[in-house]
């Protein structure tokens, strides 16, 4: 007797249906060209690490940094605190040590102003970046300016830290700075 | 713009301290030559072709033009390398297997390159290493980058994914606000007027009016430029590289395939690398490291950061290694043309005294002197740079040294000035069309850079 060979069947899951792009920067898709859209939306579940700390400080309202403080790194005291932080010395790969950072001389070394920023600009623009000089730092710390008038900001300029303590995005943008006066 | 009293007092900070080996100079196990150059035209949107059609177009180009057929050509291979900058944008992992197959060269080696913005010159580096160390004989590197599958605003969001993420990338999403950042300091400390900048923008768009492969032609006066939209003050539109699709490729060999292919085949006299924090801030202070046309003397009394933010120090460690290895001690005399990294014209004025051919604070008298045009002692981006030809980032080194190699042989105006070229892109060749070819062009050098600095390498070709 002959019997019927039972087959599966693989079917196209429930979609939302393609969306094909007709026009993009202005131009048409020349005809017979297919451009589809193929779209993500992605999560990543980032770690701070062991710089956590820094980011969980600003929420406290303080501001911390690395030094180096093994004697074996350099024959003169030549530290500087590392801000943003590192965890390791880049010098002699040991483990450096949280200080915060005393912002009593923050001005501003340099600074341009963001107006058209690229997808995912949590701020509203303009928004003037800014990169910090602070004594005994030996970086030069970028930020913003969350408040600025008319000629700021300039180079020279005396700043001091701002945090978000209240709904914090646990990002960089968790601290910016104003005008110290 | 400046406020206020702000002293210059270098402060008491961590340096980098070069030991004996970190400054050898580079040596070559055996002499290496580029062979053929290709490209594709470069362009903001193509759809009409996939990245795999434009790389196979780009390397045909060069084969062609070495007399070879795709057979023979293939026969000859023993390596290749890819630079592409980045998968975001393609949205292809491993596209140089893709892209390799599709150029029939299975199962000969091959690596993917990636190093920001400087991709391309690290692509070309490696090829040349591997043919140097006798590893290969022949190695064709074919760069590409399909920046159009996304808006500007993400794809300017995936191009601030190579600052750091955790402390820099969410201040701007956009690198033309960090080099405006950088820009601001520069007039501060070196005073040049704003419209010798402009006149970099001026110049590298003038120049793309003569090339066939050029995305952002334009004859555009110095108020044009100063006036058009500010992107990120007071960097303006017409002063910021484009973003593009297309592909480029170089084949390099050793001295014996060289001499079978053509009578004058181009020598790499010296090449570098250097590199440099990829966040901004971190940048450590440090005596100048000095070229070969420096002494201590050049910058007695000089009392400003080095690198700061004015200078990149992974340009002068590289150019240093490069004119070490060339013995060149006078750039401006000894090269006959250049191609710089011009993503911004800061950047551009920055890279100038990097590279020596002004001393530091003195990049503008580069261009104010008439030196950077044709006509003058080192012309620079006659191809039209990034501003005015492309920035298909993992193409953008290739192309250079593509261009350079036209120079130095005297085709650029059999390449450039070819109808069909210009037709075959929808392009008609202005009328006003005239030759970009430095007379008696033998030796040229390309400037290849990522990020704010992060990636620098420079290579010096010589025609034999």
């Amino acid at each position: 007797m002959e019997t019927v060979k039972q087959r599966q069947k693989v079917v196209l899951l429930p979609w939302d249906g393609v969306k094909l792009t007709r026009k993009f920067f202005g131009k048409t898709v020349p005809a017979g060209v297919i451009v589809r859209e193929n779209e993500s939306h992605i999560v990543h579940h980032h770690s701070y690490g062991t710089l956590s700390r820094f980011f969980n400080e600003l929420v406290l309202g303080r501001l911390f940094g690395r030094i180096c403080i093994e004697k074996s790194c350099r024959a003169e005291p030549t530290w500087g605190i590392w801000l943003p932080p590192r965890v390791h010395c880049p010098d002699c790969w040991e483990e450096m040590s949280w200080v915060e950072v005393y912002t009593g001389g923050a001005k501003v070394y340099t600074h341009s102003m963001t107006n058209l920023p690229g997808a995912g600009f949590m701020l509203s623009t303009p928004c003037p970046l800014i990169s910090v000089e602070i004594p005994g730092v030996c970086t030069k710390f970028m930020g913003y300016l969350s408040e600025f008038g008319e000629g700021e900001p300039y180079i020279g300029m005396p700043i001091k830290p701002v945090f978000r303590m209240n709904q914090p995005t646990y990002t960089i943008l968790d601290v910016s700075w104003v005008p110290k006066d | 713009m400046v406020k206020g009293a702000v002293s210059f007092e270098r402060r008491e900070c961590v340096m980098i301290e070069f030991g004996a080996g970190n400054l050898r100079v580079p040596k070559l196990s055996r002499k290496v030559f580029l062979v053929g150059a290709g490209m594709t035209d470069f362009r903001k949107f193509y759809p009409e072709k996939q990245s795999t059609e434009l790389c196979l177009e780009a390397l045909k180009m060069a084969v062609q033009g070495m007399g070879l057929s795709p057979h023979e050509f293939r026969g000859m291979v023993n390596y290749a390398v890819y630079p592409q900058f980045a998968d975001h944008f393609g949205d292809q992992l491993l596209a140089e297997a893709k892209i390799h197959d599709y150029l029939g060269l299975d199962p000969i080696g091959n690596v993917g390159v990636k190093t920001g913005g400087a991709t391309g010159g690290t692509g070309a580096n490696t090829a040349i290493m591997a043919v140097a160390s006798g590893y290969a004989s022949m190695v064709p590197v074919i760069g590409w980058e399909r920046m159009d599958e996304v808006d500007t605003r993400q794809g300017n969001a995936y191009i601030a994914s190579a600052a750091c993420k955790d402390f820099e990338s969410h201040l701007g999403w956009s690198y033309s606000t960090y080099y405006a950042l950088m820009m601001c300091r520069y007039i501060y400390e070196n005073h040049p007027n704003r419209e010798t900048l402009a006149k970099i923008a001026q110049k590298n768009h003038n120049y793309a009016r003569f090339s066939p492969f050029s995305q952002f032609p334009g004859d555009y006066t110095i108020d044009e430029i100063l006036k058009a939209k500010v992107v990120s003050e007071p960097l303006t539109f017409l002063e910021c590289c484009v973003m593009s699709v297309g592909a480029a490729a170089l084949i390099f060999c050793d001295e014996e395939t060289a001499l079978t292919l053509t009578p004058h085949p181009v020598e790499v006299i010296g090449m570098g690398a250097g590199s440099h924090t990829l966040r901004t801030a971190d940048r450590r202070n440090m005596p100048i490291l000095l070229l070969p046309n420096e002494t201590k003397e050049t910058y007695r009394g000089r009392n400003l950061d080095w690198p700061g933010f004015t200078s990149f120090l992974p340009a002068r460690f590289a150019t240093n290694q490069a004119y070490r290895m060339a013995g060149i001690t006078d750039p401006v005399e000894e090269l006959h043309l250049a191609e710089t990294h011009d993503a911004f014209t800061v950047s551009d004025i920055q890279t100038y005294e990097d590279v020596g051919f002004r001393p530091y604070g003195r990049g503008a008298e580069f261009i104010e002197s008439g030196d950077a045009y044709l006509g003058g002692r080192l012309p620079t981006n006659l191809s039209g740079g990034l501003i005015g030809s492309m920035h298909a980032v993992g193409a953008t080194g290739l192309f250079q040294l593509a261009e350079i190699f036209w120079q130095v042989r005297g085709e650029w105006e059999k390449i450039h000035g070819d109808e069909r070229l210009w037709q075959k892109y929808g392009k008609t060749k202005p009328a006003d069309f005239m030759s970009l070819q430095v007379p008696d062009a033998r030796r040229g050098m390309a400037i290849s850079h990522a990020g704010t600095g992060s990636h620098v390498t420079s290579i010096i070709l010589e025609r034999r």
